[in-house]
């Protein structure tokens, strides 16, 4: 059995509210993310796009409708399955201060009950593979976002998911960063082959990683279209100056355009 | 030129003075303190040496200093002391042991928290001072009262920063815990109250405060023994130099208390500094 897709069908949420009335953060989301490929969501900020990254994730659920983790059979058909390994990197970091690095980038296999010698070898690794070695006994505290951000991608990789969600990753880093850790964040996709769920805000980050861009609408969010990104991989940096990139991002953020209009409205 | 190029070329070559291993910041305002507080000693004692005040009213540091050896000396005070920190920290970590664990379970749980918040709000705002009468016609006027107290009063800032310190746990730290496959027991052991640790060491330095000035209040009124009994036998007796060695003693006692405090939390947060 082999993981096929992530399949979304119907789904909606709402926020309840003590003091206010509920709001409505996705309204009948169908979508369907195919495994071993990245999948880029951009929207207008507020669209829900976080919510459907929870969703996905199963740290939120929904109101209506669910998620299908779908694994084909070799003939063709697909049937829904258990979830398969996920990891999530988030835009705030979400390292535990009191924790050194590499207990940080430990903490999933401690939860799990891995053994202490077994757990450092492998976050060892990891931090060695975000070139972050050097660092294991460092707070987070001392660390720049930079650092930070690479020790969360550390502490998923380090679970080998079969499924990375990135939650707008580089979106509290600097431009210099950014485009950095872009860069390597690619070079490690293509090796991994792995199926990547990308939210973020930025047209430029969604169309450099994405194999897919799907783009939603302001809040309530639904599906606004969905595009395929044909540009050759491996990309460096300067795919960005392909004439088909700019041809993308226009046709996305005339999508986006109004979208983002109407989000500022309410 | 030659001499002014080779000079230069030297200097390129000598290394920018390396970094040291030990190099650090260090706090240059240590001894301000101490030496503000010797200053105040020695006006002290000089205008009373010259000022021609009676000893009856204030007497010398010096002669405070003499009475407080005597009284360890001959009248036994350091069996006082032994008792009155007894009471102090029997009703501190009584009341430790249990403001921790209840904060914990009003922070987790939203039942237990609707249930407790009431008694919680009711017996809060009441001075601990004046449950003295009914302390005393329930568990007499022995170390279980004096204990008793000490842990009502502390209860509180321990249980109230205990809760708010749960509560303010960040919602991403549990979110990111979840995602890496934590449980709920997990999150709670691992997250949660490692998160909560400085707002609980808030409330118990609070806590070592109000203990202190409750037992010695309470020994005041009510004990035979204990550094407040002496303090007030002193008083009623005119022996000024009496009350001042008892209450350096008690100063010096909150300094010890508060210093080692601050060095203990300092080891729980040390991720904290940078």
């Amino acid at each position: 059995m082999q993981f096929e897709a992530i399949s979304i069908e119907g789904l909606s949420h709402r926020f309840l509210s003590r003091t206010r009335p509920p709001t409505t953060a996705l309204t009948d989301v169908t979508c369907r993310f195919p495994a071993g490929k990245v999948t880029s969501i951009v929207g207008p900020s507020g669209c829900g796009k976080s919510t459907l990254l929870l969703i996905m994730r199963g740290l939120v659920k929904a109101s209506q409708g669910d998620v299908k983790f779908l694994y084909g059979n070799g003939a063709g058909a697909l049937t829904p399955g258990d979830a398969p390994r996920m990891a999530t990197v988030w835009q705030s970091f979400n390292l535990l201060p009191w924790r050194t690095v590499v207990d940080n980038v430990a903490f999933g296999m401690e939860l799990q009950g891995v053994s202490k010698a077994e757990r450092r070898e492998k976050a060892m690794d990891a931090i060695k593979s975000v070139e972050l070695s050097g660092f294991e006994n460092h707070y987070p505290g001392q660390l720049s976002g930079g650092m930070k951000q690479r020790v969360g991608l550390a502490r998923g990789m380090v679970m080998s998911p079969d499924i990375l969600f990135l939650d707008e990753p580089f979106g509290a880093l600097d431009a210099q960063t950014r485009l950095y850790l872009q860069e390597q964040l690619s070079s490690l996709v293509e090796k991994s082959a792995k199926t990547v769920i990308l939210i973020t805000h930025s047209i430029e980050e969604a169309i450099f990683l994405g194999d897919h861009v799907v783009v939603m609408t302001a809040r309530p969010g639904k599906i606004a279209a969905s595009l395929d990104v044909d540009l050759p991989r491996p990309r460096g940096i300067d795919v960005q100056n392909d004439k088909r990139f700019g041809e993308l991002f226009s046709e996305i953020y005339g999508l986006l355009r109004d979208e983002v209009r109407k989000s500022m409205m309410n | 030129m030659t001499d002014v190029n080779r000079s230069i070329a030297f200097q390129a070559e000598k290394p920018a003075s390396p970094p040291q291993a030990d190099e650090r910041l260090r706090d240059d305002t240590w001894w301000y303190g101490p030496v503000a507080m010797a200053c105040f000693l020695v006006f002290w004692e000089v205008s009373v040496m010259f000022g021609s005040i009676p000893e009856l009213f204030l007497p010398r540091p010096s002669v405070v200093v003499v009475t407080l050896y005597d009284l360890f000396a001959t009248k036994g005070l350091v069996y006082d002391l032994g008792l009155t920190l007894y009471r102090i920290f029997g009703g501190f970590f009584l009341a430790a042991f249990v403001g921790i664990g209840l904060g914990l379970l009003m922070g987790m749980s939203k039942r237990i928290y609707a249930i407790a918040d009431i008694f919680v709000a009711a017996l809060y705002p009441v001075p601990k001072i004046a449950l003295v009468p009914l302390l005393v016609i329930w568990l007499g006027t022995g170390n279980s009262f004096q204990i008793a107290l000490s842990a009502l009063g502390c209860i509180f800032p321990i249980l109230v920063n205990t809760i708010i310190g749960v509560r303010q746990c960040d919602e991403g730290l549990i979110l990111a815990a979840r995602d890496l496959g934590a449980n709920t027991v997990q999150i709670q052991r691992k997250v949660v109250l490692p998160a909560a640790i400085p707002a609980i060491f808030g409330g118990l330095r609070l806590a070592l405060g109000i203990s202190i000035i409750l037992v010695v209040a309470a020994e005041m009124q009510t004990a035979r023994y204990g550094l407040g009994a002496k303090l007030q036998a002193a008083g009623q007796v005119l022996e000024t130099g009496q009350v001042f060695a008892i209450l350096l003693l008690l100063a010096v006692l909150g300094i010890l208390l508060t210093k080692g405090q601050d060095r203990l939390g300092g080891l729980v947060n040390r991720w904290r500094a940078n």
